[in-house]
């Protein structure tokens, strides 16, 4: 107990360490990459106003400094969320964050859930009670999860379930003809839960339903893939195979062992695909008109919204790391043997 | 390899062939010119007499832009996929015979990198370079580096800790000869299977980034923009979103199962 106690350290040890140099390795990227842009970034925010201005601005901002002093500010602002202020919207980066963000993580958690549901029961079913039709599926979720482009998925979807068969609406986040529940999650199914109201409760799902749908192709494929690997590896068998035989009964053997032993790497698998699942987001988010942390990212690159850019990016990265490494300790407390094997394999 | 093996990798390797030779033709030859708007009056059509593929919201013949379109798809898929492989080669080599330190850090790096989707390193590459089809490709052949590297590694320990690599070691061959004669002739197929995955990754990451509007060029022919372009006629005429759709995803299919195909003869 003690051992893995210590083994639970060193690894939580291991990836602070990792978090830092990554943090260190991204901001001095983002930073780099800013300053090495053509150009005055404050005659570009201010619209070319005179030189006194200008003079102004760039020494209250503390662009004038040596740059050492300045990636310090930087990193200082970032972690007390002085994020500057938004080129387009004219708000604080962080208010627009604090907007965009609940939608994005609303609609990367239905998706994914969606895609662990469909991903597990289609694995289990198909390798538990080996039926070629499932098996069948299962191929075919894969094949569909990890090739077809996810903003086609989106276009098709809406084309048959709301040009077609008129079930769900054209894009967007929430009916116009209804007012918003009021902002406690910024998740809008949470929060018409927490009103209590029905019929928000409805617009809000009936207007996820979709996006999520498109987003969960990907994970259910990843999980549906790792899982029927594990499922049908040989030791597993035998392992099944030697509880049976120790009079053990199924729903014991599977919700004690075989769990244990398959929940790890899908943990992991969940945990690394985290990024893809947000760069799905944001394509996803473009097909449906979602309001979310995407299309605002997006319109702040190609607008050259340095502020925006800059912290916004490395949130994300941050928060990528971050679920990784989530993933790992999860893994890790679920079935620390399997997570010590595959860094083993690792090193 | 045997015969079978060979009939059965050629049945999907064919078709993928035959479909990249009809799509680069596309980049010397289309029935129109797909950018040309010449048919105004059968804006939003589908099928019609001498347009197979309809017309576009523009008056633009879709056949010609979708051939054009997957002409350049493929050759912006192959100069990221070689990028990518070139790049992860180069990784690997310095891993190989740098420090210790250099090892770890390289490891630490990739272990994150491939965490991070390529759409942001895209995002990234776009604040200080210009929006192109040339920043797009280096944006998706770097940002999927670490998971060529990480394939490279796993094919170079299996062959490098091969019984037969072992052998020509003890017998007293030089590095250069065990690569050439030792390695070589049994990675090929694998370095190939793993080509075609970078190429269908980079197609994929590419035609995500096109259709985001981030080409620089709203009328390039490519499938991604076409799709983005054609999404604005969607509730009006859906068929302008299905084909595109179907040749880029029809694309991918091909070569991601000739790559199934391939890896399961292989083994066999």
């Amino acid at each position: 107990m003690k051992a893995h106690a210590l083994r639970f350290l060193g690894l939580v040890g291991r990836k602070v360490g990792l978090f830092v140099a990554i943090f260190l390795i991204a901001s001095l990227a983002l930073f780099t990459a800013i300053r090495a842009i053509p150009g005055d970034p404050v005659a570009l925010r201010l619209k070319n106003p005179d030189p006194e201005r200008v003079a102004q601005e760039r020494a209250r901002l503390g662009l004038d400094d040596p740059v050492i002093h300045q990636y310090v500010i930087y990193v200082k602002r970032f972690w007390t969320g002085d994020w500057g202020r938004s080129l387009l919207s004219a708000r604080p980066v962080r208010e627009d964050v604090s907007r965009y963000f609940p939608a994005t993580l609303e609609l990367s958690f239905c998706g994914l859930f969606l895609g662990i549901l469909i991903g597990v029961l289609t694995a289990v079913f198909a390798e538990v009670f080996h039926l070629g039709i499932l098996r069948r599926l299962s191929f075919l979720l894969g094949t569909i999860g990890l090739t077809l482009p996810i903003f086609w998925i989106g276009l098709l979807s809406l084309i048959v379930g709301s040009l077609w068969l008129g079930w769900f609406p054209g894009g967007g986040r929430f009916d116009f003809s209804l007012i918003k529940p009021a902002n406690v999650t910024g998740f809008l199914t949470i929060d018409s839960l927490l009103e209590g109201d029905p019929v928000k409760l409805g617009a809000a799902l009936n207007y996820l339903a979709l996006p999520a749908f498109c987003l969960s192709f990907y994970p259910a494929a990843q999980v549906c893939s790792i899982l029927r690997a594990r499922l049908q590896d040989p030791h597993l068998v035998t392992l099944v195979a030697a509880l049976r035989a120790r009079g053990l009964g199924p729903v014991r053997i599977w919700m004690r062992h075989v769990l244990k032993v398959v929940s790890a790497p899908v943990v992991t698998v969940i945990g690394t695909n985290f990024g893809a699942l947000l760069g799905g987001a944001v394509l996803t988010e473009t097909v449906f008109s979602w309001p979310g942390l995407g299309r605002y990212m997006v319109t702040a690159v190609l607008d050259r919204d340095l502020y925006v850019v800059q912290n916004v990016l490395l949130l994300v990265i941050l928060l990528v790391v971050s679920v990784v490494f989530l993933a790992d300790f999860i893994a890790y407390l679920i079935n620390p043997v399997a997570i010590r094997d595959s860094e083993g394999e690792e090193s | 390899m045997s015969r079978r093996s060979i009939k059965g990798w050629s049945v999907t390797g064919v078709i993928a062939a035959v479909w990249m030779v009809w799509a680069l033709t596309g980049l010397i030859y289309t029935p129109y010119d797909p950018q040309a708007q010449e048919f105004l009056d059968l804006r939003l059509s589908g099928f019609v007499s001498g347009h197979l593929f309809g017309v576009d919201g523009l008056g633009r013949d879709m056949l010609s832009r979708l051939w054009r379109g997957s002409g350049v798809t493929v050759v912006l898929g192959l100069l990221a996929s070689s990028l990518t492989l070139l790049l992860a080669s180069l990784l690997l080599a310095a891993e190989r015979s740098g420090p210790l330190v250099l090892k770890k850090l390289i490891q630490g790096v990739v272990s994150i990198g491939i965490a991070l989707p390529v759409l942001f390193v895209g995002l990234l590459f776009l604040v200080f370079l210009e929006p192109s089809p040339g920043t797009l490709v280096m944006a998706v052949a770097i940002g999927s580096v670490p998971f060529g590297y990480r394939q490279l590694r796993v094919l170079w320990a299996e062959q490098a800790g091969a019984l037969h690599v072992a052998a020509s070691r003890a017998l007293g061959a030089r590095r250069r000869h065990i690569v050439r004669f030792s390695i070589w002739p049994n990675a090929r197929l694998q370095i190939l299977s793993l080509a075609r995955l970078l190429f269908a990754v980079g197609v994929l990451e590419l035609s995500g980034l096109t259709f985001l509007g981030l080409t620089g060029d709203p009328d390039l022919p490519e499938l991604g923009t076409i799709l983005r372009h054609n999404q604005a006629y969607l509730f009006q005429e859906p068929s302008l979103v299905i084909w595109p759709g179907l040749f880029l995803s029809g694309l991918l299919l091909v070569v991601h199962l000739s790559n199934v195909r391939g890896r399961s003869t292989d083994k066999n």
